[in-house]
C-alpha cells in the first residue's frame, strides 16, 4: 500500500504535471489505469502541442542529417573482433555473420535496418521444437548449428528471431519475467519481436531478423541457410 | 516499388506525428510523458526506417515501436504494465485504434452513483479545481477530496470487471 504516493500521482495527472515513479500494488495501478482513462476521455486534451511538433521535427531533421553522412565502419573489422574469444561466441559468430550477409546485402539495396526476414535461397527446413513445446508466452530457445534462435507462439501461429545480438553476435537469453531477451555483452534488450527495448550503445543496433517458420505434423520447422560445404 | 510510399521521412513525420501522440497521450494521461514519448518514437523509428514501404506498412512499424517505448516507460516508472498497445485489425490512425477512453469511461461513470460520477465528471472530464468542484457539490473541501478517492477506487473496480 503506498495511499501518498498514489494521491500523489493522481493529482500530478489532474494538474497536468509529469507524474512521479512508485511501485503501486494491483489495485493501486487499476486506479491509475482508470485516471489515465478519465484524463484522456476530456474532450480536445489530445491534441499534440504545435511547439512541440516543430522542436521534434528540428530534432529529426539533425538527427537524419548526421545519419546521411558516411560513416566509416566496417563490419569485418568488428567480425575479426569476436572471433576467437571462445567457442560460444564463435559458435554465435557463425550465426551473425549469416544473419550479416542477407542484412548487408538487403542495406546495400534499401538502407534498410528494419526486422528482416532471413530467406536463404538455399536451405532447408530443420526441426526446431516439438509443437507441444512452445506455448503461450514462452521464447524456446533453439540451435541447429548454422542459426540460433528463440520460437514462440503468437495468436496459434509459430514465429521465430534470431537469437544473436545484432551488435557484436553475443548470444542472447530469454528473460521470462521481463519478456525480453538480453545481450549478456552490452546489456542490450530486445523484445520478442526483435525490435530493440534498450540499449546502451552510442547507435541503436538494429532489430533481430525473423526467421521463416512453419509447423507441420506436430513440429516446428525453420528454413536454415545451407553451409558453405553443403551439397544435396 | 509500389507508388504508395512516403517521398523522404519529413512526410513520415508529418502525417504520423499526431496520431502517434495520441494514441500514447491515451495511455499516460499527462502532456509530459506523452511527449517524451513520442520523440522517443520518431527518434528509434525514422533512422532505420525504409522508405520503399507502403504506408500501411509505415504505419504498422510506428505502431509496432510505440508499443515497445510504452512498454518501457511502464516498467521504468511504476515497475509493471498500466496501459498498452494493442495489436488490433483497424488501421493505427484510426480513432478506434488510437483510444477506446471515451467509450470505457462512459460506461464505467454510467455505473457509478450520481455523486461520485459528478466528481469524476468536474475533476477530470472538464478539469476543475478541487475547490470549484467542491462548491459546485455543495460540500467542503475536506468531503470533495475523499468523495474523489472513493469515487476513483470505485471506478477502478468497475472499470477491471468489465476488463475481465
Amino acid at each position: 500500500m503506498n495511499t501518498r504516493a498514489l494521491r500523489r500521482y493522481i493529482d500530478d495527472l489532474l494538474r497536468g504535471r509529469r507524474p512521479k515513479p512508485f511501485r503501486p500494488d494491483d489495485f493501486e495501478a487499476a486506479q491509475i489505469r482508470t485516471a489515465i482513462e478519465l484524463q484522456a476521455a476530456r474532450q480536445e486534451s489530445d491534441a499534440p502541442r504545435p511547439e512541440f511538433l516543430a522542436d521534434l521535427h528540428r530534432r529529426l531533421a539533425a538527427q537524419q542529417d548526421s545519419a546521411a553522412r558516411p560513416a566509416p565502419k566496417s563490419n569485418a573489422t568488428r567480425r575479426n573482433v569476436i572471433v576467437g574469444t571462445s567457442a560460444a561466441a564463435a559458435a554465435a559468430v557463425a550465426a551473425v555473420s549469416i544473419d550479416r550477409a542477407l542484412i548487408d546485402s538487403q542495406v546495400a539495396e534499401g538502407g534498410n535496418s528494419e526486422p528482416q526476414e532471413l530467406t536463404p535461397s538455399t536451405g532447408r527446413w530443420v526441426r526446431v521444437a516439438a509443437s507441444a513445446d512452445v506455448t503461450g508466452g514462452v521464447m524456446r530457445p533453439f540451435d541447429v548449428g548454422s542459426v540460433i534462435g528463440f520460437v514462440r507462439r503468437v495468436d496459434g501461429k509459430a514465429e521465430a528471431v534470431s537469437g544473436v545480438c545484432t551488435h557484436q553476435g553475443c548470444r542472447l537469453w530469454f528473460d521470462a519475467p521481463d519478456d525480453r531477451l538480453r545481450c549478456p555483452c552490452h546489456s542490450t534488450s530486445f523484445a520478442p519481436t526483435g525490435l530493440v527495448v534498450t540499449h546502451q550503445l552510442p547507435i541503436a543496433p538494429t532489430p533481430l531478423p525473423t526467421l521463416m517458420v512453419r509447423e507441420q505434423g506436430g513440429v516446428i520447422e525453420v528454413f536454415v541457410p545451407a553451409p558453405p560445404n553443403w551439397s544435396a | 516499388m509500389p507508388g504508395d510510399g512516403y517521398p523522404d521521412w519529413e512526410a513520415v513525420y508529418q502525417d504520423n506525428a499526431t496520431w502517434v501522440y495520441r494514441t500514447i497521450y491515451a495511455r499516460v494521461g499527462n502532456r509530459a510523458d506523452a511527449e517524451d514519448l513520442t520523440a522517443e518514437v520518431f527518434l528509434a523509428a525514422l533512422r532505420p526506417l525504409r522508405l520503399t514501404a507502403s504506408v500501411g506498412e509505415v504505419r504498422g512499424y510506428l505502431r509496432a515501436t510505440a508499443r515497445t517505448v510504452l512498454a518501457a516507460h511502464w516498467r521504468e516508472t511504476l515497475g509493471r504494465e498500466i496501459t498498452s498497445i494493442d495489436d488490433i485489425e483497424q488501421p493505427p490512425e484510426s480513432e478506434q485504434a488510437i483510444s477506446t477512453a471515451p467509450q470505457r469511461v462512459a460506461g464505467v461513470l454510467g455505473q457509478l452513483p450520481d455523486n461520485y460520477r459528478r466528481i469524476l465528471e468536474l475533476r477530470f472530464l472538464q478539469g476543475r479545481s478541487i475547490k470549484e468542484s467542491a462548491a459546485e457539490l455543495g460540500v467542503t473541501v475536506a468531503n470533495a477530496k475523499v468523495l474523489q478517492h472513493r469515487a476513483l477506487r470505485l471506478a477502478a473496480q468497475v472499470n477491471e470487471e468489465g476488463e475481465s
